[in-house]
């Protein structure tokens, strides 16, 4: 296979996030743009303007008419994917770190940043599912996170039953989506280090935890039980599941950026590693990336993923049909 | 051809047509459907020149079905928005590239280092040669006696003398190290480990490449220069080598060059495609640099 490598950023990439039909990819940088790409060829459908600050994060909603971004210039935004219109801006004494439509897309959440005399919030919203239509400003929810943590990380489960949060010091935690109480809260990765990814199966039964301690987790959603461990040997910084058939668990990560200049590209282990979902086992890496992956994703038909690189690369491989039925 | 004399509606009376027109006379494509399917496309048009050009062409038409998901093909259909706004379909090269190949291939038991391992091992062994006493028994010097300077002037320190061997031997790394047999005497190298290598070693080591896939180019231009070489040669296929024979004193190409590609079908393919390619106002040869096993 050869990757594509898509040069639309000239900083960091923070996330990428393909459509659910998988045809779309967008990315967002650290230099306060959006890109959508097309997946079948690497085309650039567009860029959508407007951001002020480095974008943490980004999601689209399951019919592709959506996009919603956030950052560190305080704002998050809703696009209409389309025109690249803005249709929506919410203003926050801090930056937004995570964005997440929920599964049926009305409802979005975005997590704010813990600073100085700010704590960590979970806003969510009802998204009116028209682009004609004016969005609200009020969010239907509101979580202040005192109790635990800095949030740095969250979605919605299955069905939105549950909103799960990752936090700074290695713990995940289970809030009812309803009402916005906290119902547990787990520590499955080590402690005092951050769970820098949370990503869904198709379902969203279970998801899968990154974390600065060299782990990734397969946890369930409704009882947070650690299901599968997968054990690297550098800091994580992403992890995605792929769709059935393939049990493939993908995780990226490296060296932090600090670091970079002080390690050469092989040790620096800036690959994207391959794990069967099942056995927990390493079944290959690919390499490519001359930085840590900061975000790596799988496209929901399975048949491409992609990662975002600190080197303000996004490569995408398309894997073969035919590579997928020899797997194991 | 009862397509031909309908085609002349242009001319109103023979008599004003005295000089031939060759808009009026060109006919109407032809197409006739083959056999086997296919058809035939016959035109006569006029080209940029001014000439009259007959153009056959043979095509086959076959319908292929593809399913897309339809808000899929809606969105493809999208103009496009901000810097990419009002450019043509496809991708563009300044923001999407193709990556090198990658070999991706998933397996049960993958070793995270199996690549890096040969880093440290390769360390390894620079460290025992380095810990290891070198001595060069022609000058004494630190390095082995094939690297020595004087090796060609001078005879080895008491050679006569029967100066014992394995020093050398020891340093020359895997290939000497069987060399003295358990009673101290020499072993042969096809008597070595049961003689289990028959074929003898290999020279060259990790510089050995494919001789099958090397090309033997001869005629070339006294001023041609590798990096011309290899843009010939690497619209064919992927070039490992290109050697261009310099004359050491001049610099100049003394007239032959190899080029070796990754695979050999590339190879045939540019033997083939470049041989009597004119460069340089030569022609150049171009041939196997062996030939294949019968």
């Amino acid at each position: 296979m050869r990757p594509i490598l898509l040069q639309g950023h000239e900083r960091a990439l923070t996330q990428v996030k393909f459509s659910k039909e998988g045809d779309l990819l967008f990315s967002v940088s650290k230099d306060h743009v959006v890109c959508a790409w097309y997946s079948s060829n690497g085309e650039r459908f567009g860029t959508y303007k407007g951001h002020q600050g480095a974008l943490w994060t980004v999601d689209v909603d399951p019919t592709t008419t959506f996009l919603a971004t956030g950052g560190a210039d305080n704002t998050m935004r809703l696009w209409e994917v389309k025109t690249g219109k803005e249709l929506k801006q919410w203003e926050y004494p801090t930056s937004i770190r995570r964005v997440e439509f929920s599964e049926d897309g009305r409802q979005l959440l975005g997590v704010t940043e813990k600073r100085t005399g700010q704590l960590s919030n979970i806003y969510v919203y009802d998204i009116a599912q028209d682009v004609e239509a004016e969005q609200t400003s009020e969010p239907s929810m509101h979580i202040v996170v005192d109790e635990l943590p800095r949030v740095t990380v969250a979605g919605f489960s299955f069905m939105s039953h549950y909103i799960i949060t990752g936090h700074e010091n290695g713990s995940v935690a289970q809030w009812d989506a309803k009402t916005g109480e906290l119902i547990k809260e787990e520590f499955p990765h080590d402690d005092g280090m951050a769970v820098t990814d949370l990503q869904w199966s198709a379902d969203r039964t279970y998801f899968i935890t990154a974390s600065k301690d060299k782990t990734a987790k397969l946890i369930d959603s409704s009882t947070l039980e650690v299901l599968k461990t997968y054990v690297a040997d550098t800091p994580l910084n992403s992890a995605a599941i792929t769709p059935e058939p393939t049990n493939y668990v993908i995780l990226g990560g490296g060296q932090a950026a600090m670091d970079v200049t002080t390690t050469s590209a092989r040790q620096g282990k800036f690959e994207a590693r391959f794990y069967h979902k099942i056995f927990e086992e390493e079944i290959g890496r690919v390499r490519g990336h001359f930085g840590p992956l900061n975000y790596v994703a799988v496209s929901p038909d399975g048949k491409c993923y992609c990662s975002g690189g600190e080197d303000g690369y996004v490569r995408f491989e398309v894997e073969k049909e035919k590579e997928r039925e020899n797997r194991l | 051809m009862a397509a031909n004399v309908q085609n002349t509606p242009g001319r109103t009376d023979w008599a004003e047509d005295d000089e031939p027109d060759l808009a009026t006379a060109i006919p109407a494509p032809q197409i006739t459907r083959n056999k086997d399917g296919t058809e035939t496309i016959v035109t006569v048009f006029i080209n940029e020149d001014g000439k009259r050009v007959k153009r056959t062409q043979r095509i086959r038409r076959t319908i292929v079905k593809k399913k897309e998901n339809p808000r899929v093909a809606e969105r493809r259909g999208w103009a496009k928005i901000g810097p990419e706004a009002g450019k043509p379909a496809g991708p563009r090269p300044d923001t999407t590239t193709l990556g090198e190949n990658i070999i991706f291939r998933p397996q049960v038991g993958f070793k995270s280092g199996q690549v890096q391992e040969t880093a440290p091992e390769e360390d390894k062994k620079a460290e025992t040669l380095k810990k290891m006493q070198i001595k060069c028994r022609i000058c004494s010097g630190d390095h082995f006696t094939t690297k020595c300077p004087f090796k060609d002037t001078m005879a080895p320190e008491g050679e006569a003398a029967g100066a014992p061997a394995s020093l050398d031997d020891g340093a020359g790394g895997d290939a000497g190290g069987g060399a003295v047999g358990p009673g101290g005497s020499y072993v042969p190298p096809h008597m070595r480990k049961g003689g289990a290598s028959k074929e003898g070693e290999r020279m060259g080591g990790k510089f050995e490449r494919d001789d099958l896939a090397t090309l033997r180019v001869t005629n070339v231009s006294e001023f041609a220069e590798e990096s011309d070489l290899r843009e010939i040669f690497e619209r064919h296929g992927r070039v490992t080598r290109v050697f261009l024979a310099k004359d050491r004193e001049t610099g100049r190409a003394k007239g032959f060059a190899f080029v070796s590609y990754q695979e050999r079908s590339d190879a045939a393919k540019a033997c083939e495609r470049v041989d009597g390619y004119g460069f340089g106002h030569l022609i150049l040869k171009v041939e196997f640099a062996k030939k294949p096993p019968a």
